[in-house]
């Protein structure tokens, strides 16, 4: 355990090493900042496309066109099989009478044009609304496979196949930012872990004399872990500042991307400080196993 | 492979503070010591010597535990090299004083702050650590000086901080590895003196010294290290505490050529 005079001792010997390495310090949390604000901008990105993709996901419903000449009684019977396929939450009949009201509606001033039919040419059909664990492009392709083999049923369409686009692009998008964030973060715990070993190569006296007065291992270390931590600290308080300034000037000209929450400012940055230990038990390790006294 | 041997059986003789059996040291395929066995005594001086290279350094990195035997085994306070933990290691360091050749003051700190490292790093109190200081810096003479950098002091002087240095944890063994090295004869005299004093106040002194003329001053016992093995191993009788000659006695004859 350390005693009270020791960590007084400790706190002053970081705080003086950081500020006697200013320019160290700085280069290497410019360097580890830029290298996290990569990460964190991908992170974003993707956080953003996943975002999107659920909303579109969120649009996603069935439309189920019924053959014509179908009796009440059978239309109605149909619901409760709709209900028990996998996913459906809820189905609504549409009868052909309220698919050209909504199609009046929906042309507004040129409804009129209607008038010219003899008979009412659309459909009944049923809203089949997806419960939202069935809502990506396969699961709905499959229940509309399904559904196109009923004899009851004449086509099956379902809106945004763009959708299947998107999950695409955001599923490639989440593997390419994952290789890019890992070499990333191997770069980040490598720039930390070659700045302490620089600074421990400074301390060499310094480690010598403590070793030879009897310092205890975990003594020696802790002002690098410090170190590296703050260093860690420093660099991800940096990256998420520089992202949440790139964010203020391009939120003004694209709407609805959202930001990071305090929740996940506050983990990143503590994520950041985990890298900055991690750098520096890295370089501690190997430093002092080929320390020596004489 | 050669048997470990143990060490004797029995109680050890309680004025033993060092212990060497059959110490063997190697490096890949060097030797560095080979069979080296002696023990030293509560309060005694004992100068290890010997040709460059020959093992001296050695002998006192195995006594800080800053290296072990291949085979044989130390025994230093009580603590031996075979069994005891690692973590321990750093306790034993603070019963030991060591000062080097080059001194190995920290350049950018104070001569008080250099002495007093020693003490911070072990987690004494402050007041304390002002009281140990201000003893050892009176001590070697420097405390009027305790504000000066290194390099603002003549080299028998940074060996004089070093002294402090070693001595404010107030340890039972002082190691001087070839601590006159760097100092002309006059300065090397002072050390030496210096030395002898703390050994007067009861801490076990090793000096290693390649110096003859260093070793001609000394009235105790001299170790000779050569290719790693303790060739001899005598025990001095200088009836005078003063040791015998001192390193300045040629300096001043007339005629003297090689002060």
């Amino acid at each position: 355990m350390l005693r009270r005079a020791q960590i007084g001792h400790l706190a002053r010997e970081s705080v003086a090493g950081f500020s006697r390495r200013k320019l160290t310090t700085g280069v290497t949390v410019l360097i580890m900042g830029s290298a996290l604000l990569v990460l964190a901008l991908f992170v974003l990105v993707a956080l953003n496309l996943g975002i999107v993709l659920e909303r579109a996901q969120a649009s996603v419903d069935l439309r189920v066109f019924l053959v014509d000449g179908l009796d009440d009684q059978r239309v109605a019977a149909l619901q409760p099989p709709f209900l028990a396929l996998p996913g459906v939450r809820e189905a609504r009949f549409i009868s052909k009478d309220q698919a050209l009201a909504e199609l009046r509606r929906d042309l507004g001033d040129d409804g009129d044009i209607l008038g010219v039919l003899d008979d009412n040419p659309l459909p009944a059909s049923y809203h089949l609304e997806l419960a939202p664990a069935y809502r990506s492009t396969a699961s709905v392709e499959a229940i509309a496979t399904d559904l196109r083999r009923w004899p009851e049923v004449a086509d099956v369409v379902y809106s945004q196949a763009w959708v299947g686009a998107l999950e695409t692009w955001t599923r490639l998008f989440r593997w390419g930012s994952l290789v890019i964030c890992v070499i990333v973060l191997v770069a980040a715990v490598f720039v930390i872990s070659n700045t302490v070993r620089l600074t421990m190569a400074g301390s060499r006296r310094i480690i010598e004399i403590q070793i030879l007065v009897g310092a205890t291992d975990g003594f020696i270390r802790l002002p690098f872990v410090i170190e590296g931590v703050l260093h860690g600290l420093l660099a991800g308080i940096l990256a998420m500042g520089a992202l949440a300034i790139g964010f203020r000037l391009l939120s003004l000209r694209l709407e609805g991307i959202e930001f990071y929450s305090a929740a996940q400012i506050a983990g990143f940055v503590l994520f950041c400080a985990v890298l900055g230990l991690l750098g520096s038990l890295a370089a501690i390790g190997q430093y002092l196993r080929v320390r020596r006294v004489g | 492979m050669k048997a470990e041997p143990a060490i004797p059986r029995g109680p050890l003789d309680p004025r033993t503070i060092i212990a060497f059996y059959h110490v063997d040291l190697r490096y890949r395929d060097q030797t560095a010591l080979a069979d080296v066995s002696f023990s030293i005594s509560n309060g005694e001086f004992v100068c290890i010597t010997g040709p460059s290279g020959a093992g001296k350094s050695s002998v006192l990195r195995l006594i800080t535990m800053d290296l072990f035997p291949t085979h044989g085994q130390v025994v230093v306070r009580g603590m031996v090299s075979t069994t005891m933990k690692r973590s321990r290691i750093p306790l034993l360091r603070r019963e030991i004083g060591f000062v080097f050749q080059d001194f190995r003051l920290l350049d950018d700190r104070s001569i008080y702050a250099n002495v007093a490292f020693a003490q911070l790093v072990v987690g004494v109190p402050q007041p304390a650590i002002k009281k140990n200081v201000m003893r050892v810096l009176t001590q070697v003479g420097l405390w009027d000086k305790r504000d000066r950098l290194p390099q603002q002091l003549s080299g028998g002087e940074q060996q004089r901080v070093a002294i402090a240095r070693a001595m404010v944890n107030s340890p039972k063994i002082l190691l001087a590895d070839e601590p006159t090295g760097n100092l002309d004869p006059v300065t090397a005299q002072e050390i030496i003196d210096l030395v002898f004093r703390i050994n007067d106040g009861g801490t076990c002194v090793v000096f290693s010294t390649h110096d003859h003329e260093i070793v001609k001053t000394f009235g105790q016992r001299v170790m000779v290290i050569k290719d790693g093995r303790l060739v001899s191993d005598e025990e001095r009788r200088v009836p005078d505490r003063d040791r015998g000659p001192r390193l300045t006695d040629h300096m001043y004859r007339p005629g003297g050529s090689d002060a």
